[in-house]
C-alpha cells in the first residue's frame, strides 16, 4: 500500500466540511419530497404542470440556440481564415461578462412599443397604433430564451472551440486522403469528434438556465425558480417552496446524469495541440456571412448593451443614489471576499488532502464539495432556509430556557447564511482551478522533500503552496466575480435592508427603472470581465 | 566494510496485488547496488518501500542499525535516506542554492553555506548558483538534485533510473562522473534501471529482480560469467539461445554435438545451452545457418542468424554472432560452436 498521511485531523476536517456544504441540500431536498402529499396534488392540479413545462421548454430553446450561436462561431474561428477572427476570438467570449436580466431588460427598453426602434418605425411609416402594424414581442418565452443564449453561448462557443484545436489533425489529413472535401471532413470527422465538448457546454448552460430567476421574473414567465422565490416571499409557504425546489433539483440531477452517462466513454480529445493546422479558405461571400453572424454574437450579446449601459450611465449620472451604490458595492465586496476566501482555503485543503493524504476514498470529500455547482441559487437559498430556520429556532428556545437574551435569526438571517449559500454553489470553481494546478505540479515533489527530512507539513509550506500560488489567486478571483454577480441565492437570504450590487440593480429592473441603477449594472458587468481576461491570459 | 541497509523478509502489496514477495539481501558502506529487471518486476517499488515511500506489508528493513518494519514504521522524513527521482524533483519555484538549501534549514547559517559551497564545487555548480532548474541543462538538473540529496548527509542515496533523462552522448561520461563522486565520499547507494548497460558500467552488485522476487544478486562480473537463470541471462542479453536434444550421453545441437555439460542431472524437454557470441567461429564446413539480420557495431559486423532447418527440435532463430567478414542477408554460411564449459537452462514454456 501506498504510504499514507495520519493525520486524523486533517481527514476528520475534510470529511465534516464536504458533509456540512451538502447538509442543507440533503434537508431541503428530504423535507421537500417528505412534504404534505395534499401540497403536490394541490400544485399539480394548479400551476406546476405550466411551471414545469415552462422550465423545460426554456431549458430546450435555450440549448438550442447556444447550439445554434456557440457551435458555427467556435467553427469559423479554429478551423477558418476569417478575417478579423484574432479580435472576435476573445470578443466572442465577452457575453459572459453580462447578466441576462440587464441585457432584458436593456433590449425591452428598445424594443418595447415605447421604445426608440418601434417610435421610429412608426414615424417612419405613420402608424398611428399597435394595429396597424405587428412588431415581436420580447417579453415572451422565447426572448427570454434569446436573452439568456446570447450570454450563455460562449460556454459553448468556448469548450467547442478548444475542442476544435485539440483535434489530431492527422484524423483530418486521413479523412482528405481518402477523399473527402474539407466540408465533408467538418460534418463527418471534425464536428463528430467535438460533440462531447458541445454535450459538456450545453448541459452546462442547461444547468445555468434552470438556475435563472432574473430573466424569467422580469419577462413574468413562470418556471420553478420563479414559482419557489413566489411562494416562498409572497406566500410564506416554506414547505411548498421546498417541494418546487426539490422537483427542481431533480431536474439538475438528471441533467447532470445525463451528461455524465453521455460522455462516461469516450475519448475523443487529443493531449497533443496541434498548431500546424491548415486553415479552410473562404470565398468572399463566406467570409461576408461568417464575419456579420460573428460581429452580430458580439454586438448582440455584448457590445450595444454595454454601450446601452455606458449611455444611460451618463445620461441618468445625477439621478443615481451614489450612497446607495457606495453601500451595495461594499455589502458585495464584502460577501465576495468572504465567499471567495472561504471556497479557496476549503478548495486548498480539499485538494491537497486528496493529493498527499494517500487513504482511499480520500477524493470523495473533494467531489462532494463540488456537486454545490449544479445546485440553482434559489434552491440553495431554500436548503439554507430549511436547515438554518429551524436551528435559529432552537437556539433561541435554548437561549429562552437559559434565560439568557435570544440571538434571533443567527444563522438563517444573516449574512452566515448567505455566505454559507454562495460557498456551496462556487466550491467547484475553486476546486477546479486548484485541482488544475496540483496536477501541474509533479508527484515526486511531494516525495522529495521527505528524502531531505522535511515533514509534511513544512513541505506543503514551502513547496506546495509557493507552486499553487497563481492557481490560488485564480480561484479566488473566480469565486469572487462569481459571488459578486450572484442574484437568486443573495435575493432571497439577504437581511433586512441589506442590499448588494446585484440585488439593488434587479430591484431597479423591477421597479422599470434600470437608467438610476445601471452604474451599478456597469460595475456589476466590469467584474464579471475579469475571469475572461484571465481565461485569455491563460491561453 | 560495514553492513549499512539489511532488507529482511521484505514483502509489499499494492491494490491488493504481491509486488514484493519476501526480498532479502544486504548494502555494505561504500557498495553501489543495481536494481534491474524488466518493467513492473518491482524494483522501483523496493526503492520506495526502503525510502518510506509505501509500506510493507511484511519484513523488515534496518538502515544504519534502525529497524523498520511493518508494526514500526518510520516515517520518510525520518530515515536519513536520500533519493535522486527519476525527474529529478527539483523545486521550480526555488534557485540551484535554495533547492540545495531546503533539507538543512535547521542548521546554523553559516553550516548551511559551508556546506552549499562544497556541494557546488564538487559537483562544479558554482556558476549556477543563483539560476533556476528551468535554466539549467538535463546534467546541471542532475547535479543539482545529487548536491541537494548530499547536502543531508544521508546514510544511503537511492537513485530511480537517474540516467533515464540523459542525452544518450552524455550517458557514459555523466555514470563515470557519478560513480566517481560516490566512491569519493563513500556513499552506499541503490539505484534502479532496465538498462543492462548502465548496471554492468555503474553498480558493485547487481540484484535481478523478477516478478517481485530477486532471483540473483552479486558481482556483474559473478552474474555475467554464471547466471542462474534463463530470466536472468535473457534479460541482461548475455548470449543467446541454442535448443539441444539428449539421447543417452549424446547431446545434439544443431550445430552438430557437444560433449560435456554442467547440470547434467536435468532431464526435461526444452532445453536450451546459452551461447555467447566469443564462443562462435564461421567455418568452411556444410552451412547449418542462414542470416536473417546485418547490423554494424563497434565489434565489427552483427549478425542474427536462424538454423537452416526451421522444422525440427534443435532449429533456433536468433542467434548472435559477430564477425569482421561482411555477409549477405539469405546468406548460408557454418558456424561451428568453440568448445567451453556449457551452460544448460530451462526454457520457460511461454517463451
Amino acid at each position: 500500500m501506498i504510504s499514507r498521511v495520519k493525520y486524523p485531523v486533517w481527514s476528520a476536517t475534510s470529511w465534516l466540511i464536504a458533509l456540512a456544504l451538502m447538509t442543507p441540500i440533503a434537508v431541503m431536498f428530504f423535507s421537500g419530497i417528505a412534504a404534505n402529499s395534499d401540497t403536490f396534488l394541490h400544485l399539480w392540479r394548479t400551476v406546476l404542470p405550466d411551471y414545469v413545462l415552462n422550465t423545460v421548454l426554456l431549458a430546450v430553446y435555450v440549448v438550442v440556440l447556444v447550439i445554434l450561436f456557440g457551435v458555427p462561431s467556435a467553427a469559423l474561428i479554429s478551423l477558418t481564415n476569417l478575417k478579423t477572427r484574432g479580435v472576435l476570438r476573445w470578443l466572442l467570449l465577452l457575453p459572459l461578462a453580462m447578466p441576462a436580466y440587464v441585457i432584458a431588460y436593456l433590449y425591452t427598453d428598445l424594443f418595447d412599443y415605447a421604445g426608440p426602434i418601434q417610435r421610429y418605425l412608426r414615424a417612419l411609416f405613420s402608424w398611428q397604433s399597435p394595429a396597424d402594424y405587428w412588431f415581436f414581442d420580447l417579453r415572451t418565452l422565447t426572448g427570454a430564451a434569446v436573452m439568456i443564449a446570447l450570454v450563455l453561448f460562449p460556454y459553448v462557443y468556448m469548450l467547442t472551440r478548444t475542442a476544435f484545436e485539440y483535434q489530431d489533425q492527422q484524423l483530418v489529413k486521413a479523412a482528405r486522403s481518402l477523399g473527402l472535401s474539407s466540408r465533408q471532413c467538418f460534418f463527418k470527422v471534425t464536428l463528430p469528434l467535438a460533440r462531447p465538448a458541445i454535450a459538456i457546454s450545453a448541459s452546462f448552460v442547461l444547468m445555468e438556465t434552470l438556475a435563472d430567476f432574473a430573466t424569467v421574473q422580469y419577462f413574468a414567465v413562470n418556471t420553478l425558480t420563479t414559482a419557489i422565490y413566489d411562494t416562498w416571499l409572497e406566500y410564506g409557504e416554506l414547505s411548498t417552496a421546498n417541494a418546487l425546489a426539490s422537483i427542481l433539483m431533480v431536474m439538475v440531477l438528471l441533467t447532470v446524469a445525463a451528461e455524465y452517462r453521455a460522455r462516461a466513454h469516450q475519448r475523443h480529445q487529443s493531449k497533443n495541440k496541434q498548431t500546424s493546422k491548415v486553415r479552410i479558405s473562404l470565398t468572399t461571400r463566406q467570409h461576408i456571412i461568417g464575419g456579420i453572424y460573428c460581429w452580430f454574437l458580439v454586438i448582440a450579446g455584448f457590445l450595444l448593451p454595454f454601450i446601452l449601459l455606458v449611455d444611460m450611465a451618463v445620461q441618468y449620472f445625477e439621478q443615481t443614489s451614489l450612497a446607495g451604490l457606495w453601500h451595495a458595492g461594499l455589502n458585495s465586496l464584502e460577501v465576495s471576499i468572504y465567499v471567495a476566501t472561504v471556497a479557496t482555503l476549503i478548495a486548498v485543503l480539499l485538494g491537497l488532502y486528496r493529493r498527499l493524504s494517500g487513504v482511499k476514498n480520500c477524493a470523495i470529500p473533494l467531489q462532494i464539495s463540488g456537486f454545490g455547482y449544479a445546485v440553482p441559487g434559489t434552491v440553495l437559498a431554500m436548503a439554507m432556509l430549511a436547515t438554518f430556520g429551524p436551528l435559529d429556532h432552537w437556539l433561541n428556545d435554548v437561549a429562552k430556557w437559559l434565560e439568557v437574551p435570544m440571538p434571533g435569526l443567527l444563522l438563517s438571517g444573516s449574512l452566515f447564511a448567505i455566505i454559507f449559500a454562495l460557498v456551496t454553489r462556487f466550491a467547484a470553481i475553486a476546486n477546479g482551478t486548484i485541482a488544475s494546478g496540483l496536477t501541474k505540479i509533479p508527484k515526486s515533489l511531494d516525495q522529495a522533500p521527505a528524502s531531505l527530512g522535511v515533514s509534511k507539513w513544512q513541505s506543503i509550506l514551502t513547496v506546495h503552496l509557493p507552486l499553487l500560488k497563481s492557481s490560488i489567486m485564480v480561484a479566488w478571483l473566480l469565486v469572487f466575480v462569481e459571488a459578486m454577480k450572484e442574484l437568486p441565492a443573495v435575493l432571497v437570504l439577504r437581511p433586512f435592508n441589506f442590499d448588494t450590487l446585484s440585488t439593488q440593480v434587479y430591484q431597479m429592473i423591477s421597479d422599470e427603472r434600470l437608467e438610476q441603477g445601471a452604474i451599478g449594472a456597469l460595475f456589476i458587468v466590469l467584474f464579471g470581465l475579469l475571469p475572461i481576461i484571465v481565461l485569455n491570459k491563460k491561453e | 566494510m560495514s553492513e549499512i541497509l539489511k532488507v529482511q523478509d521484505l514483502s509489499v502489496e499494492l491494490q491488493q496485488k504481491h509486488i514484493l514477495s519476501d526480498v532479502n539481501f544486504s548494502l555494505y558502506s561504500g557498495e553501489i547496488l543495481g536494481l534491474v529487471g524488466p518493467s513492473g518486476c518491482g524494483k522501483t517499488t523496493l526503492l520506495n518501500a526502503i525510502a518510506g515511500f509505501v509500506d510493507f506489508t511484511k519484513g523488515q528493513v534496518i538502515i544504519d542499525g534502525v529497524t523498520i518494519s511493518s508494526s514500526h514504521s518510520v516515517p520518510a522524513e525520518k530515515r536519513n535516506v536520500g533519493v535522486i527521482f527519476q525527474d529529478y524533483a527539483l523545486f521550480p519555484h526555488l534557485t540551484v542554492k535554495k533547492n540545495i538549501a531546503f533539507g538543512i534549514s535547521k542548521l546554523a547559517k553559516q553550516k548551511q553555506q559551508q556546506r552549499i559551497d562544497e556541494l557546488l564545487t564538487l559537483l562544479k555548480l558554482t556558476e549556477q548558483e543563483q539560476q533556476y532548474p528551468h535554466q539549467l541543462s538535463g546534467g546541471q538538473q542532475q547535479r543539482v538534485a545529487i548536491a541537494r540529496a548530499l547536502a543531508v548527509r544521508p546514510s544511503i542515496l537511492l537513485l530511480d533510473e537517474p540516467f533515464s533523462n540523459i542525452d544518450t552522448r552524455l550517458r557514459n561520461s555523466l555514470m563515470i562522473e557519478l560513480r566517481a563522486l560516490l566512491k569519493s565520499l563513500n556513499i552506499s547507494a541503490i539505484f534502479v534501471t532496465h538498462n543492462k548497460d548502465e548496471v554492468f558500467s555503474f553498480a558493485d552488485k547487481i540484484a535481478l529482480i523478477h516478478q517481485g522476487n530477486i532471483i540473483q544478486y552479486g558481482t556483474p562480473r559473478a552474474v555475467f560469467d554464471q547466471p542462474k537463470s534463463w530470466h536472468v541471462a535473457d534479460f541482461l542479453q548475455i548470449g543467446s539461445w541454442l535448443p539441444i536434444t539428449r539421447n543417452g550421453d549424446k547431446i545434439s545441437t544443431a550445430l552438430g554435438e557437444i560433449t560435456t555439460i554442467e547440470n547434467t542431472n536435468i532431464n526435461e524437454q526444452q532445453q536450451v545451452i546459452l551461447v555467447k557470441p566469443q564462443y562462435l567461429t564461421l567455418s568452411s564446413a556444410a552451412p547449418n545457418c542462414v542470416v536473417k539480420h546485418v547490423s554494424f557495431t563497434e565489434q565489427g559486423y552483427h549478425y542474427t542468424l536462424s538454423s537452416i532447418n526451421q522444422d525440427d527440435d534443435l532449429s533456433f532463430d536468433e542467434l548472435s554472432f559477430y564477425s569482421d567478414t561482411l555477409l549477405t542477408i539469405e546468406q548460408k554460411i557454418s558456424v561451428i560452436l568453440e568448445p567451453h564449459e556449457y551452460q544448460l537452462f530451462l526454457k520457460p514454456c511461454h517463451q
